[in-house]
């Protein structure tokens, strides 16, 4: 993977390479903003300026870098941990088998940069969780493809948080997009001003859980048996050893006990593919949606960077099993969103509630879906119960079988911490009158 | 089992090796369209006119999921306008080079399982010469083609029903349309959301025996709790049907008694079967009957006038009209699918035997309807999709813009959508008036002109007609990469419905808007 040298972008662009792009850089159209300054100005900032950051390399990540390469982007730069997977080839199409094991986020840049002259890829082989407010602060726009729930809202909640209302370069537009099977969504967030991430996580289904009881006493499922062999049988025949999902005699090993299982309690249906879909959380994903999604994410990157026509307003969802559907509309903003909506969520609860239900009835709340909470009070500051370090989870501990009131009065307020999440959230309880 | 070693016996039971190289590279498609899905694509042939960026986008989402073979046809040396917006193109070093031929060697790069060639005839050529070849492609993809020849392939690829399928592609600036033209488009695997009805209402007799036959009263508590909700509301209904009639709950008021029924069975508060018979309750008196949409494909000319060599589809239909109206439940065939439900795992098997056992024999009483013989897996598949059947029929490309009434009726129903299509047809038959090596600057004045001669006389165009013709005014030739990308996912997704049999592709002409992102339906 020997990297190319790259040519100054103007010795890079040979006349007539932006034909295409330029029809639209050079007039607007009817439904132009005024503003569009047409010509060398808007080329030179797109071409020479900008500069936007790629999260993810992966299924929606490959197709923005080339769609931002031929589009004009010059300095582009991609965040992504995960090195490549033969199961990566048959969309992720800047990664070839010879590729399998390598970072996807060097890969990728590489390739982009061999196939498009003068553009400039950095790659970063990491976590986002790794960069800081300053590194997130250099770029114009940050467009996200990604697979997990956890890192759009530590994205989103990152960029709400950079804004500074007395710096206007603190806004940086976040487009997301998102794909499962033949279904996906692209979506504009201009933090602190439209709906964020955090705002529509209702809208998503959380991944099925099957209750514990039903894995270990009735299973009834194909499911259930590869459930028991993972969650249950793992832990107990190899004790520490981690799970590794990805390997195969691992996965062998899940299949066998969950046949074993399946077959003692007449059930059917028990597959590798099945077995390594139900642990892996295994989502289908295809070319062509991704290519669909990530052309439209990149076309507002496209727009927001150019003004030559407004862009999207602000979420657009694609259904393409039964001919082509799509929905374009404005996801409203939510005054109670923990991470840009500035109040409480408000909270009614029973007066016999106790600390461990709160918890409990927290981690099932679909406009939550917060894992493991700490719970704590502001005024005064109390510690109501804490997750870790383990010498406070065991003081803590105790507050559990209390009741919420013994902590918080009516119209009072509970802070909600959580490792996996970069803000608290507030939550004002009131209590329910006994009936 | 003590005695023996549990690997030795657990590996017996587990008869799978780990899956293939290729089994894996396809894995997140194939849980998709599986093996029979995979297995017509790699059947394919594609042909795809001209190897412009949105040609190139095209085929990459076509030869990653694994195509058997794409032809790009393409006189063309590629220019320096090509070089800078199409992935499949290396830059200045491809400029001059044959365009099918460095598209080619590029998309072949992606897949090693894909065969493709470079044809760098012209397409007139071959309309004149030898247009039998086109019957060797599973299906045709032309993009932006010009406006006379389009109609001359159109017109040929139609001329008998088992020709290919030809997909339109015109794209301009911000806008687009994709159109497939198809005799007639038969799906069995539509994969809906909605499933099977269980029968509740027409409880087959050995699920009416079991649940009959339960003496909840006297039962245990923890078997109480586990016994279904499905043979919770088969007994609930039989009871209920003795003292009104045989009539199923109707009104409002009987509908909350029966929920009442089934509440009042509980031995404790908080039996979750019990919960969930009550939220399924409305399965008792939601009729099992068939879909008018499926009832509708029983009157289609093909199954009326069946022959030994009408395709299967259409004696899979027929047997399945039969079926309906010959066997006593009125209904579509059983299918064993049961959705999962609180139960024991004992009587959630029990029951499950007892769905599969009469499907099985319902299926049996199918097959003896069919009057010739049919692979067992597409009887299978047939009567697991009986609900969701698709049979579209198609239009020959060009059929609405040479009937002005349809026109200016899409313009009430649908204006944005045929703004979008209208401005793109003006701006193929401009450019089909123009001298090749002119640059093209046509004005909204002409286009509108243009417009209105496809027409009813006298009518007006509205502002969606004003806003898509600035478009493709201000970008006439722009093929732009975002809108190339996103067409190349939208017609790939479309073919792959098309070769797969699989989903359900657009019927007629889909219109894209990239300025608001926004998609409609002609």
């Amino acid at each position: 993977m020997a990297s190319q040298e790259n040519g100054t972008s103007a010795s890079a662009d040979w006349p007539g390479r932006y034909h295409h792009i330029d029809q639209v850089l050079n007039t607007p159209g009817p439904r132009t903003d005024p503003g569009f300054l047409a010509g060398d100005g808007v080329k030179d900032f797109l071409r020479n300026q900008a500069k936007i950051l790629v999260i993810g390399a992966g299924g929606l990540g490959c197709e923005i870098l080339a769609n931002l390469a031929l589009t004009g982007f010059k300095d582009i730069h991609v965040i992504d941990m995960d090195t490549i997977d033969i199961s990566n080839l048959n969309r992720q199409f800047l990664f070839r088998q010879k590729d399998v094991g390598y970072p996807k986020a060097t890969v990728a840049a590489e390739f982009i940069m061999k196939r498009v002259p003068g553009v400039k890829v950095t790659p970063y082989f990491g976590k986002i969780q790794d960069k800081d407010d300053e590194y997130y602060m250099q770029f114009n726009l940050v467009i996200c493809g990604l697979d997990s729930v956890e890192a759009r809202r530590w994205m989103n909640a990152t960029l709400v948080n950079l804004v500074d209302p007395e710096n206007p370069d603190s806004l940086k537009p976040m487009i997301d997009g998102g794909t499962e099977g033949f279904k996906g969504q692209a979506r504009v967030i201009l933090p602190t001003i439209t709906s964020c991430y955090e705002c529509s996580l209702d809208m998503f289904n959380k991944p099925t859980a099957f209750p514990i009881c039903t894995i270990a006493n009735t299973p009834r499922l194909p499911e259930h048996c590869i459930e028991w062999a993972s969650v249950l049988e793992w832990p107990r025949v190899h004790g520490e050893k981690k799970m590794d999902t990805d390997d195969p005699e691992h996965i062998g090993w899940l299949y066998k006990i969950a046949s074993a299982r399946a077959a003692e309690f007449n059930i059917e249906g028990v597959t590798w593919s099945l077995t390594q879909g139900v642990v892996k959380n295994i989502i289908p994903a295809i070319a062509s949606t991704n290519a669909v999604i990530a052309a439209a994410c990149c076309n507002e990157a496209f727009k927001i960077a150019t003004s030559s026509a407004a862009f999207l307003d602000n979420y657009f969802m694609l259904i393409g099993t039964d001919g082509v559907y799509s929905y374009t509309f404005t996801h409203k903003k939510r005054d109670d969103c923990p991470v840009c909506g500035g109040e409480a969520l408000e909270m009614t609860i029973s007066p016999e509630m106790t600390v461990e239900e709160l918890i409990e009835t927290l981690t099932e709340k679909q406009d939550i879906q917060i894992k493991k909470p700490s719970l704590s009070t502001s005024a005064p500051t109390k510690q109501i119960y804490l997750q870790a370090p383990p010498q406070l989870e065991k003081a803590t501990r105790p507050n559990l079988e209390k009741k919420v009131k013994e902590f918080v009065q009516e119209g009072g307020e509970i802070t909600v911490t959580a490792s996996t999440l970069p803000f608290n959230l507030s939550l004002r309880i009131s209590y329910s009158t006994p009936a | 089992m003590a005695s023996q070693d549990v690997e030795t016996v657990t590996t017996a039971l587990a008869t799978e090796a780990a899956p293939d190289a290729k089994t894996r590279r396809y894995d997140r498609q194939l849980r998709l369209w599986a093996a029979s899905g995979q297995n017509a694509l790699e059947s394919s042939r594609i042909l795809v006119i001209s190897g412009s960026a949105t040609s190139t986008s095209i085929l990459k989402n076509l030869v990653l999921p694994g195509i058997g073979h794409f032809t790009i046809i393409d006189p063309n040396q590629v220019t320096p306008e090509d070089a800078g917006n199409n992935f499949f193109l290396e830059g200045p070093s491809s400029i001059g080079k044959s365009r099918a031929e460095e598209a080619v060697r590029l998309l072949l790069e992606l897949n090693d399982g894909v065969d493709g060639k470079a044809d760098v005839r012209s397409l007139e050529h071959v309309l004149e010469n030898s247009k039998e070849w086109l019957s060797e492609f599973t299906i045709v993809i032309a993009h932006n083609l010009e406006a006379a020849l389009l109609e001359q392939l159109a017109s040929l690829l139609w001329a008998d029903e088992s020709y290919t399928p030809l997909v339109v592609v015109r794209s301009a600036g911000f806008l687009a349309e994709v159109y497939i033209q198809y005799h007639e488009h038969a799906v069995i695997e539509s994969h809906p959301e909605t499933p099977q009805s269980l029968h509740i209402d027409k409880a087959f007799p050995s699920l009416l025996e079991y649940s009959t036959s339960l003496d909840f009263e006297n039962m245990d508590v923890t078997d109480h709790g586990h016994v279904p909700y499905v043979v919770i509301l088969v007994r609930v209904l039989e009871d209920w049907k003795k003292t009104h009639n045989g009539s199923p709950p109707l009104s409002y008021e009987e509908k909350q008694e029966f929920k009442k029924a089934i509440f009042a069975m509980r031995k404790k508060s908080d039996e979750e079967n019990f919960d969930e018979a009550v939220a399924q309750a409305y399965r008792a008196w939601a009729k099992t009957s068939v879909p008018s949409d499926i009832s509708a494909l029983f009157e289609d000319e093909k199954v009326r006038s069946l022959s030994p060599t009408s395709p299967p589809f259409f004696h899979l239909l027929h047997a399945l009209q039969r079926f309906a109206t010959e066997q006593p439940s009125h209904a579509l065939p059983l299918t064993s699918a049961l959705p999962d439900m609180k139960a024991s795992t004992e009587s959630y098997i029990h029951l499950q035997t007892l769905y599969k056992a009469h499907a099985e024999e319902e299926k049996a009483i199918f097959k003896s309807y069919l009057q010739v013989p049919v692979e067992d897996d597409i009887v299978d598949a047939f009567v697991k999709n009986s609900h969701a059947l698709r049979l579209q029929k198609g239009k020959k490309w060009g059929t609405l813009d040479a009937d002005p009434a349809s026109l200016a009726a899409a313009l009430e129903t649908a204006p944005k959508a045929l703004a979008i299509h209208l401005a793109l047809t003006v701006l193929s038959s401009y450019v089909a008036k123009q001298p090749a090596d002119v640059p093209l600057s046509p004005t909204a004045e002409a286009l509108t002109a243009e417009a209105l001669t496809l027409l009813p006389p006298g009518t007006e165009l509205p502002d969606e007609f004003d806003e898509a013709l600035g478009e493709v005014v201000r970008a006439p030739t722009a093929d732009l990469p975002n809108t190339a990308a996103l067409l190349g996912g939208i017609v790939a997704q479309e073919v792959i419905k098309m070769i797969t049999k699989q989903y359900i592709p657009i019927n007629g002409s889909c219109l894209i808007d990239l300025i608001e992102t926004w998609t409609g339906i002609l």
